[in-house]
């Protein structure tokens, strides 16, 4: 009697337990914004106790990494590649600024990042966990000026995108997040097309898609190796950030469309500093409904439908 | 004054895993010092009071994780009455018992909360890295098991030390 009482009461705290984590995750999935704020809230509540954990913690990690990962080499190979970056990211830039396109944007009057103003955040730390590699979390919130979606940038150029924001901590989606996708341009032939970093492959990008993105036999269109690769203006990014060069131009799988491959200005996996560029956030451009050529748009005048009556063609014809 | 120590454990254990074991990593992988938890409350606490206590330290973890809300709660709960339910039917306690039970039991939750992120419609979860990132952080929670026992008990006012009783008394602590 007591172990079936026992059984009853285990099962019942389980249902409630499951119920609770259903609410939960729905609540959640359907961007309830009191959900985000309570967890914000909680993550803002402790951020005075990971920020000391983090300074007494540090020498632990110093110490676990010079153990491991030969920690002065790594800081000498750190220093070199930031100053590596930053001219990487001023080369491609001034193509960038040379270019027709270039001059056509500022013929329409939006320069690229004029008078943008930034907002430089210290990476506290990197990703939590072992399932979200490519985020960071910086030390500006919500009371900086920040909010979801702006872009981050570094000397060399893009790093990422604003994901989450709290009252004094952010997390940034990284570029080498092969989920996050970036509406690029190619400077040397205009053309616009959609990327994301390569999976299994760090520090590489690739473009595959876009509108009136060329085909494999378009040669007349194929980048040139070596040029650059920025943020296009239509895209939710600002304009004309430095992403990388092309280093290889491939048929894709279907052997049809083109497969543009970027080597990153940016090494992302790295970071100490970061600038956030606070900008009017702008959704994605809506995607036109493409309606198939053998359906009727709705739109359409049904007597457009009704068959020709006999003579109707000669008519038309005459 | 047990639940204001089972909140203070759980609270250093979210502030180490959010803070050291972002930089602490064992071949490429942060321990995962939560689920070792979430597992040790199935097995000392039983399938009445483990997977409570696991859901709460699994929806504090999911507050850091970019995945929904919950994810983490519903599998370290369901973990844990695993747990407890079979280790009910072992006949005593050993260091080796429960390094095995710690190791199956994250390998479980791991492997657990990629599949759920999958069906939720998280992408990348489910792949050969996920069996990688089990296999050692099962390893290392074997390893570390026999230390949460001490602490463990400390947070419920039990006395520590192995022993064939040592499991019941816990868990009526």
């Amino acid at each position: 009697m007591a172990l079936a009482q026992r059984t009853g009461r285990v099962r019942h705290r389980l249902i409630l337990l499951t119920l609770v984590a259903i609410t939960l995750l729905t609540v959640d999935l359907r961007g309830f914004e009191s959900a985000r704020a309570a967890q914000g809230f909680v993550r803002d509540l402790l951020h005075p106790v990971n920020s000391l954990a983090t300074t007494i913690f540090s020498p632990v990690g110093d110490i676990w990494n010079s153990l491991f990962e030969y920690d002065d080499l790594e800081a000498e190979n750190a220093a070199l590649q930031q100053e590596l970056d930053a001219m990487r990211g001023a080369a491609i830039q001034a193509e960038a600024d040379s270019s027709a396109y270039q001059q056509l944007l500022e013929s329409l009057d939006l320069p690229y990042a004029a008078d943008v103003a930034t907002v430089t955040a210290r990476v506290e730390r990197g990703p939590v966990g072992n399932f979200a590699s490519d985020v960071v979390t910086i030390n500006k919130g919500h009371r900086h000026g920040l909010t979801e979606g702006m872009t981050v940038v570094t000397g060399a150029g893009l790093v990422g995108r604003v994901e989450r924001v709290d009252g004094v901590t952010s997390t940034v989606q990284l570029l080498s997040d092969p989920g996050l996708l970036v509406g690029v341009r190619l400077v040397s032939t205009d053309d616009v097309g959609l990327g994301h970093a390569v999976p299994g492959e760090p520090g590489m990008f690739i473009i595959n898609q876009g509108p009136n993105w060329p085909k494999i036999t378009d040669t007349a269109l194929l980048p040139e190796i070596g040029s650059a690769v920025v943020t296009d203006n239509d895209s939710r990014y600002t304009a004309d950030v430095p992403i990388g060069r092309v280093v290889e131009v491939r048929p894709a799988a279907d052997e049809l469309a083109l497969e543009v491959l970027v080597e990153m200005a940016n090494d992302v996996e790295d970071l100490a500093f970061v600038s956030v560029l606070i900008t009017e956030q702008r959704e994605d451009p809506p995607l036109v409904d493409v309606v198939p050529s053998t359906s009727v748009p709705l739109d359409l005048d049904p007597d457009l439908l009704d068959p020709p009556e006999e003579g109707g063609a000669g008519e038309v014809n005459q | 004054m047990i639940p204001l120590r089972l909140g203070a454990l759980m609270l250093v254990a979210v502030v180490v895993q959010v803070t050291v074991f972002s930089d602490v990593r064992i071949l490429g992988v942060a321990p995962e010092l939560l689920v070792l938890l979430a597992v040790m409350f199935g097995y000392w606490f039983g399938p009445q009071r483990g997977p409570t206590a696991a859901f709460v330290i699994g929806l504090f973890w999911d507050v850091y994780l970019p995945t929904p809300l919950g994810l983490s709660a519903i599998v370290f709960a369901m973990v844990a009455f695993a747990v407890a339910a079979s280790g009910e039917e072992l006949f005593r306690d050993s260091k080796l018992q429960l390094a095995a039970i710690a190791g199956v039991g994250t390998f479980a939750a791991v492997a657990g909360y990629a599949l759920l992120g999958e069906v939720m419609g998280q992408r990348g979860l489910v792949d050969l890295e996920m069996l990688r990132v089990g296999l050692i952080a099962g390893l290392v929670n074997a390893v570390a098991a026999p230390l949460t026992r001490p602490v463990l008990a400390w947070s419920i006012g039990a006395q520590s030390g192995f022993g064939g009783a040592s499991r019941s008394m816990i868990s009526s602590g």
